[in-house]
């Protein structure tokens, strides 16, 4: 009981610190006469800006009594039909010249953050994937006896690991990409995977040569080959083991695919930058921006402690 | 305490003249010539450091032999086109510190090589599984993980596991040294009843009492070389003959 009022008391301790941080930050901006305005956001997250309905080509335009606008074309195209008008803009019976507005109608879409953080959500996604795929390969080529895939596996680490990220990304965008003529996404994701797979590589090199030398020689005493030994004894409990680690480093991957913004790729981090320019919203932008990456990495981190728990009950 | 059986005269295993040298200058195994038939059960002691775990390791390829010849069941071990993983598969090994594979349930352990390694229908697999499990006393604790087992339990898991291939030989090395004294009886007792039914086996182990009771030879090495290779009446009971040997006896028992 005492205990319990003892931790009650750090709690409050804790709430009332966090409190005092949002008041500081607060106050600091109003010491330099920032002037909030949340409302700007908004836009860039749910869009209703309504859709122009514009004319294709000279037409007449007729309005019946459910108030749909029917637009018959001078030149015979089929009639168009626009059912969804939240605001008309034409009466009945008017002639209609190519490029005039009709109508508009309501929409709802996603906003400029929005897809910018799907499209760091999709190049994360795709580059977990291949880092994965790459850092598996590169680990296996690491323990191998054979010189030539072990030399050529310490020498993608090294080479990846000592050089920037940043530098990675102009290089295979500039370099690689007018040679084999990539796109921005997937010189984005090349990047973005050939340097995560160094890391995974390393992770899972040290989570192998963790398990005891004893579980190989019982696989390989029950006549199982190399590659069946690992795939079913030993890299189980390698990827089991390096479950920590390998959270951190694809965290790593969501917050460093920000630096894919310099080819104009419009991730969260490009679309924040556009979305500043059009609003001058600075402070609001940036903040949701970080609450955004901060939504993708507390997912990924909560999801891999599940996986953790899960695994967890056999020991 | 004899009970020898009778051989059919056909070889097992063949060592001849087997050498070991580390790569750092260190001399493992010495000569070691000798000749282990089918059924028979052949226990090697000796002090550690003397190359009986080497040598029982050259015998399913976990160690390789730097000359040599090594034939198990006709086929020569270290040949150019000896498939060592088919050659595995008819020899089982229990280890000291068990290796059972923890991320799989005792029975999965069990399954595992039958499937993947001869592709065996899974029903009939789960079926000798548990039979195998219920032979060595374990089939209430099926879907147990290992790490919930006592080490007795583990040992007796990874015989059934090694026997689960069928094996016609069985290699055990100290099989009962990681154990606490009480679980050692429970492991001898499925030992000896494999060797009751005719199983092929070659114990590394420092149980004298198993030594003598189960062995059909006694081989006794030191320092990389088979000293003494004798029937277990003339290992315990004339020891006066190996003045070593003696050293040895009366410093363990």
């Amino acid at each position: 009981m005492n205990e319990k009022s003892n931790k009650l008391k750090w709690h409050l301790l804790f709430i009332f610190t966090i409190g005092l941080l949002a008041a500081g930050i607060y106050s600091a901006s109003q010491s330099i006469n920032y002037k909030w305005q949340w409302h700007l956001v908004w836009p860039y997250i749910v869009d209703t800006a309504p859709i122009d309905i514009i004319a294709q080509s000279d037409a007449s335009a007729a309005i019946n009594a459910e108030g749909e606008i029917t637009l018959t074309y001078d030149n015979g195209d089929p009639d168009t039909i626009i059912t969804n008008a939240s605001e008309v803009l034409v009466y009945d019976g008017d002639l209609i010249f190519e490029g005039d507005l009709v109508a508009r109608s309501e929409s709802i879409k996603s906003g400029l953050l929005i897809d910018g953080l799907y499209m760091t959500l999709k190049i994360s996604v795709i580059s977990l994937f291949f880092s994965i795929v790459i850092g598996l390969m590169t680990a296996l080529m690491r323990i191998s006896d054979n010189p030539f895939s072990k030399n050529l596996s310490i020498l993608y680490i090294e080479v990846i690991r000592g050089t920037p990220l940043l530098v990675q990304i102009f290089i295979v965008y500039f370099f690689l990409g007018t040679i084999f003529d990539l796109d921005r996404f997937t010189a984005g994701v090349v990047a973005l995977s050939v340097f995560t797979g160094a890391y995974v590589a390393e992770i899972l090199r040290s989570g192998i040569q963790s398990i005891s030398a004893g579980q190989m020689e019982a696989a390989r005493s029950l006549g199982m080959t190399y590659p069946k030994a690992m795939m079913y004894v030993i890299l189980p409990q390698a990827f089991k083991r390096t479950l920590p680690p390998m959270a951190g480093q694809l965290i790593n991957l969501i917050k460093d695919s920000s630096l894919v913004s310099v080819i104009s790729i419009t991730d969260l981090t490009k679309a924040g930058r556009e979305v500043v320019s059009g609003s001058f919203a600075t402070f609001e932008v940036w903040f949701t921006v970080a609450a955004l990456y901060l939504l993708l990495t507390s997912t990924l981190s909560w999801a891999i402690q599940r996986i953790e728990k899960r695994l967890a009950t056999n020991d | 305490m004899t009970n020898k059986k009778k051989y059919e005269g056909n070889d097992m295993i063949v060592t001849v003249d087997v050498d070991k040298i580390y790569p750092n200058g260190c001399h493992a195994l010495k000569k070691v010539t000798t000749n282990i038939q089918r059924g028979e059960v052949v226990v090697i002691i000796g002090p550690s450091g003397s190359g009986k775990s080497t040598y029982l390791r050259t015998l399913n390829q976990l160690e390789t032999i730097t000359s040599g010849e090594i034939i198990v069941d006709g086929v020569k071990m270290y040949g150019g086109e000896t498939n060592i993983n088919k050659l595995r598969e008819n020899i089982g090994m229990v280890f000291q510190s068990f290796n059972l594979f923890p991320h799989l349930s005792v029975k999965e352990n069990v399954m595992l090589a039958p499937l993947k390694v001869t592709g065996r229908s899974k029903a009939e697999v789960i079926l000798e599984a548990e039979a195998l499990l219920t032979r060595v006393g374990l089939a209430e604790k099926m879907d147990i993980y290992p790490s919930h087992l006592s080490g007795g339990q583990q040992q007796r898991v990874a015989i059934a596991r090694a026997l689960a291939m069928k094996p016609d030989m069985m290699l055990f090395d100290e099989p009962t040294s990681a154990l606490d004294p009480e679980m050692v009886g429970e492991v001898l007792d499925v030992m000896k009843s494999l060797a009751a039914e005719g199983m092929t086996m070659v114990v590394v182990t420092h149980e004298m009492g198993f030594a003598n009771e189960v062995a059909d030879r006694v081989i006794f090495m030191e320092d990389g070389a088979l000293l003494v290779d004798d029937i277990p009446e003339n290992i315990f009971g004339k020891v006066a003959n190996h003045p070593r040997l003696q050293k040895f006896l009366s410093n363990i028992l």
